[in-house]
């Protein structure tokens, strides 16, 4: 809890970013391909914000890049079969 | 016990698992992305092969999207539509057209307006209008979308109109299966002369009310969904992992656990807005 509460800076731009993709998805859904480009950025921004909070923790190892990468594609994978098949 | 020790394994955070669950190492999560790419073109071979097991699900009554227009009418303090049967084969030839040509319009690409329809089938109008949805799979939904529409709500609720016409057809659109809505509303030129009433997109013309034809087929189709399946299996895959992740935050932080990682927090939140996408995403279009 103590992390947390020293890392909600950290978890509120995390929250913004989400908040963004998920608005975005939602607003969006006239148009299939800006959807996709929504998943995708905001899977790349996930990423992006996961290794630089390692960074900043002096914590960030190959192994958890590649680990936020996996559940960034995970969830394109998902968000991209439901839009094609919508 | 195997068992056991094996779901122990793939679910919770333990000594063989390097202290995080087996599902959330990244070699399994690669093996839950392509069984899901793989699925989908399972998916896709089935319906295109076995279109009668495996297809576009829709059960649109025309009218039944007419009845729930009159109750948003009557709803409305407006009087109820009467169908016309010209306007629904004159609805029925419109989406038939937007699937032999190709297009997702009010108008087709070669020029062809949507009045041209009414008065091909020799309804002469007043007033006309039109609605178009698609790949909705059922009617409710379908009127709701339209109703939620400023545009679309004006056409349902226009006092001008007093009859309807609906047409619901199944093809394949752009490459994909896809049931279409269409939508006339009219007003027949009343046989007295009268300055027409010209809006935009219409031109009026003297009303003639053509003999009784038969009713157009209904549309209905009793397939599973790939939309509803896909999104089935998201829900299952995205729910077990959120579950999971859940535990493995529960237990790193009831034994302290330390282990070099992604922060389970993040994740989480990642997930979760996977699963309200997933949750809140619907099939169909209105234009």
């Amino acid at each position: 809890m103590k992390k947390f509460t020293k890392d909600l800076p950290h978890y509120l731009s995390l929250f913004g970013i989400l908040l963004a993709g998920f608005a975005g998805l939602i607003l969006f859904s006239y148009d299939k391909n800006f959807q996709m480009s929504v998943a995708f950025a905001t899977a790349g921004a996930y990423v992006a914000w996961g290794i630089v909070h390692h960074a900043i923790h002096k914590d960030l190892y190959l192994e958890t890049i590649i680990e936020y990468i996996a559940i960034a594609i995970l969830g394109s994978v998902i968000i991209f079969s439901l839009i094609i098949r919508s | 016990m195997k068992l056991l020790k094996f779901l122990r394994h793939l679910f919770i955070p333990h000594a063989s698992n390097n202290q995080k669950a087996k599902i959330l190492h990244p070699s399994s999560l690669s093996v839950i992305v392509v069984f899901l790419i793989t699925f989908q073109v399972i998916l896709s071979f089935t319906h295109g092969t076995f279109p009668r097991v495996l297809g576009y699900a829709a059960s649109i009554p025309p009218s039944e999207v007419i009845r729930l227009t009159n109750a948003e009418r009557i709803a409305n303090g407006l009087s109820v539509l009467d169908e016309n049967r010209t306007l629904d084969l004159a609805a029925l030839a419109k989406g038939n057209d937007m699937l032999a040509k190709g297009y997702w319009a009010h108008f087709a690409p070669d020029g062809t307006s949507p009045w041209s329809f009414f008065t091909s089938f020799g309804y002469k109008y007043r007033y006309a209008g039109e609605n178009l949805a698609r790949d909705f799979s059922d009617p409710t939904s379908a009127v709701n979308a339209w109703m939620n529409s400023p545009s679309h709500r004006e056409n349902i609720l226009n006092s001008n109109y007093s009859e309807i016409g609906v047409g619901v057809i199944e093809g394949t659109l752009s490459g994909a299966d896809t049931t279409i809505i269409v939508q006339f509303f009219a007003s027949p030129l009343s046989a007295a002369p009268s300055v027409p009433i010209v809006k935009a997109g219409e031109t009026s013309m003297v009303a003639i009310v053509s003999s009784p034809l038969p009713t157009p087929g209904v549309a209905v189709s009793s397939f599973i969904s790939p939309f509803q399946t896909t999104k089935g299996l998201s829900f299952g895959v995205t729910g077990v992992l959120l579950l999971v992740l859940s535990v493995d935050l529960i237990v790193v932080r009831r034994r302290r656990i330390a282990r070099i990682g992604g922060r389970t927090l993040a994740h989480l939140a990642y997930l979760g807005m996977i699963l309200a996408v997933i949750l809140i995403l619907k099939a169909g279009q209105i234009i």
